[in-house]
């Protein structure tokens, strides 16, 4: 068992005939960002669920810091739940107050995060504001705060940044980025796959509640076959990479390639049969998109 | 009339300062300034009140937001203010409309001025104003009797006469001060034909009925007046508050802020928080009308001040405690099952029938003035008994240790319903998508948990 961050081990849950979890074990390690990933009902809200002991479960352990949790543990969680929820008709600051109480801070002290939150994420104007009065993305941000207000040690979010404009995913992901350096272990689901690779240090992907693979973005995205990106200006017959063996041609861009090489391939008889076509301007090795590991993965 | 129209003045000076106060409030709020020393002083007031709601940890603070929300809230503060308006109307108008005293015109032909006095002091004795009128001749008096001015002549000191004779069983003031005036005239005639003084006529004629005493045990009439005050005020209370409980407990479900409460707090704290702030209010709500009753009662004269003795305000309290308690823990656990309001209402509908039945079988028994076996037996049933037994208190007709009984019965099953409520309220909270059925909740199946 992991003794920092928090540490999920076999768990396993069944709706009747329906597997939600399926012995699922993984880590969020202290100071990350992870991603959560899987199709709808892969069992992401099931686990999120589960941490925070609104899941009864069948078998497995959820950990934190190398101890079973308890209501003190989870006092100092965050948590954003896939369906938002505040209070539609109460005022956004009087709101973070009531969530700061209830996660064990004093009235002052709770009033101090409550505004420094609301400016942190740009809605301290609307701070007197009934929820329901608040733009959708404003909603989205005082829902974060709800979140945040408490300073957790970890957060977990499910789907923070679906309905944020670019600004907004921007401005969360920066909040987010900095929890993180901050030593706060977060964990987060999302569909939105080219930020979850921009914003998380390593990812983990289930499906019908069991582990599909998890890793760190880097080593998901370079490990596999490699990727070359080609172009040959002028080329007569963009197709020409066919002709060679263990290489598949992935897309076609006009002059531009992108090519997949199967182990054990040598990339300089890629290089010298492009050079046989033209002149090269580009040839680069290219990581695997998240979305394509995903996609791999889901296979 | 005067303490009317000091009423009436009064009334207008609190719809208008508070008119007034709702009006700067919203000024303040378009405008989006605090008031003047808002901001310091409503910090220090919350941060007081925070530190109360403390005490009793999690339930306390969400019973803090409960009763901070609720009574800021519209509905709240514009229902207050009508029912109170309303109780202190009913109490006051009535009570002085019973107070009013009837005038009756007395016409006066060659009457002896030693009987003017007791003519008038008859009248006052029988709660009405008398005016005298002398007139010179008995023609003038039957003129005045035909045309309504005077409603009863007396001629001389031993002739009455009406337009119409007055009935025995006399319902207006004019007979029943005619009828009076016979008897007394008469006597007065007869006093002196017995050759009394004037001060031995005038001591007989100060002469008080003794009072009646009866073997059986009275019925104290104000005492029933104020419960049949007391339990529709129950009535009231627990339709209210409960519908809050059952409809708050659906709005964090369907608003889905209940999962982001139950992720830092346990469903017990955050459940008995939500029954235990809805019940301050209702109980600082009962308070107040009970208050402005009591006070409206007491400057008008009423018969509920006389009759409200503190051992009926003390069983009213109480049932309003062990009912409002026994209720809702039923009706929020209700609550946890819907998460649309046409689900809420369906589900009220069967829960309200008890509360319906007691009070019927509570409003019978005072207005007959008899327990019923039906009342004696629901007065021990916890559903019913918030209106069967503080009606047999009010009746006279249960001691001490029976109301203890009730109580005791009632507090018990009342636990029971909680921790019931509270399996029933863990299991559906966060069950959505569709109305969860009680077989579905009870279920070996479980689902969510602590």
């Amino acid at each position: 068992m992991a003794e920092d961050g928090l540490y999920l081990e076999g768990l396993t849950r069944r709706y009747g005939a329906v597997t939600a979890l399926a012995d699922l074990t993984f880590a969020v390690p202290p100071a990350q960002v992870v991603g959560f990933l899987g199709p709808n009902g892969a069992g992401k809200t099931t686990t999120m669920r589960a941490i925070f002991g609104l899941v009864e479960l069948e078998a497995g352990d959820v950990a934190w810091r190398g101890r079973p949790i308890d209501a003190a543990a989870r006092r100092r969680f965050g948590y954003m739940p896939e369906e938002r929820g505040l209070y539609p008709t109460m005022q956004v600051r009087e709101q973070l107050e009531y969530f700061a109480r209830l996660h064990g801070l004093g009235p002052l002290a709770a009033r101090e995060r409550a505004v420094r939150w609301l400016e942190r994420l740009g809605i301290a104007d609307r701070a007197d504001t009934k929820l329901e009065a608040l733009s959708h993305g404003n909603q989205q941000r005082a829902q974060l705060c709800a979140a945040l207000v408490h300073d957790p040690e970890l957060l977990v979010l499910d789907e923070p940044l679906t309905g944020l404009d670019p600004g907004g995913i921007d401005e969360i992901s920066e909040v987010l980025s900095e929890r993180a350096r901050a030593g706060v272990s977060v964990l987060l689901s999302s569909h939105q796959l080219d930020l979850v690779e921009d914003l998380c240090e390593s990812v983990v992907i289930i499906d019908h509640g069991r582990l599909v693979t998890k890793g760190t973005v880097r080593e998901l995205t370079t490990s596999g076959a490699k990727r070359l990106s080609v172009r040959v200006e002028s080329v007569v017959d963009p197709t020409w990479a066919r002709a060679l063996c263990g290489v598949t041609v992935s897309e076609v861009h006009g002059d531009s390639l992108r090519l997949v090489l199967e182990e054990g391939v040598d990339s300089d008889l890629v290089l010298r049969a492009a050079m046989a076509q033209g002149r090269v301007t580009e040839f680069a090795f290219e990581r695997r998109r998240l979305s394509e590991v995903f996609r791999e993965a889901m296979a | 009339m005067k303490l009317e129209h000091e009423l009436a003045i009064l009334g207008v000076i609190v719809v208008a300062v508070l008119a007034r106060l709702g009006l700067r409030r919203r000024r303040r709020a378009r405008s989006g300034t605090p008031a003047r020393g808002e901001s310091g002083r409503s910090l220090g007031l919350d941060v007081a009140f925070a530190r109360i709601a403390a005490l009793f940890g999690d339930a306390g603070l969400v019973a803090a937001r409960e009763i901070k929300e609720r009574a800021r809230g519209r509905p709240f503060r514009l229902g207050t203010l009508a029912v109170v308006v309303i109780v202190a109307l009913a109490i006051g108008l009535s009570t002085l409309a019973h107070q009013k005293r009837p005038v009756v015109n007395v016409a006066l032909v060659n009457v002896p001025t030693r009987l003017h006095a007791p003519i008038v002091a008859s009248g006052a004795a029988a709660g009405m104003t008398v005016r005298l009128t002398e007139l010179a001749s008995d023609q003038a008096a039957a003129k005045a009797l035909r045309a309504g001015t005077v409603a009863i002549a007396v001629e001389g000191a031993d002739r009455i006469v009406m337009d119409k004779s007055p009935r025995r069983a006399a319902s207006s003031a004019a007979d029943q001060l005619a009828n009076t005036l016979s008897n007394e005239l008469g006597a007065l005639d007869a006093f002196r034909a017995a050759g009394l003084s004037a001060a031995q006529v005038a001591a007989l004629a100060r002469a008080h009925p003794v009072p009646i005493l009866s073997l059986s045990k009275s019925t104290n009439t104000s005492a029933q007046v104020a419960s049949l005050i007391g339990l529709p005020l129950l009535f009231f209370m627990f339709i209210q508050y409960n519908t809050w409980t059952l409809l708050g407990v659906m709005e964090e479900k369907s608003t889905r802020v209940v999962e982001v409460l139950l992720a830092a707090v346990r469903p017990t704290a955050l459940l008995t928080g939500k029954v235990l702030g809805i019940g301050v209010l209702a109980l600082v709500q009962a308070g107040l009308i009970v208050g402005v009753a009591l006070s409206v009662a007491k400057a008008t004269g009423s018969s509920l001040a006389q009759g409200t003795t503190p051992s009926f305000l003390a069983a009213i309290v109480i049932w309003l405690l062990v009912g409002y308690a026994f209720y809702a823990w039923v009706y929020a656990a209700a609550g946890s099952m819907a998460e649309r309001r046409d689900q809420v209402q369906a589900i009220a509908l069967p829960l309200s029938i008890p509360i319906a039945i007691g009070y019927v079988v509570g409003i019978i028994a005072q207005a007959s003035d008899s327990a019923s076996l039906l009342t004696k037996v629901l007065a021990y049933v916890p559903p019913t008994a918030p209106f069967a037994m503080p009606a047999l208190v009010g009746l006279g007709a249960v001691s001490w240790w029976q109301v203890l009984a009730s109580v005791l019965i009632s507090v018990a099953c009342t636990i029971g319903v909680a921790r019931l409520a509270a399996v029933i309220y863990r299991r559906a909270i966060l069950r959505t998508g569709h109305r969860v059925g009680l077989r579905e909740v009870l279920s070996r199946e479980r689902i969510h948990t602590a």
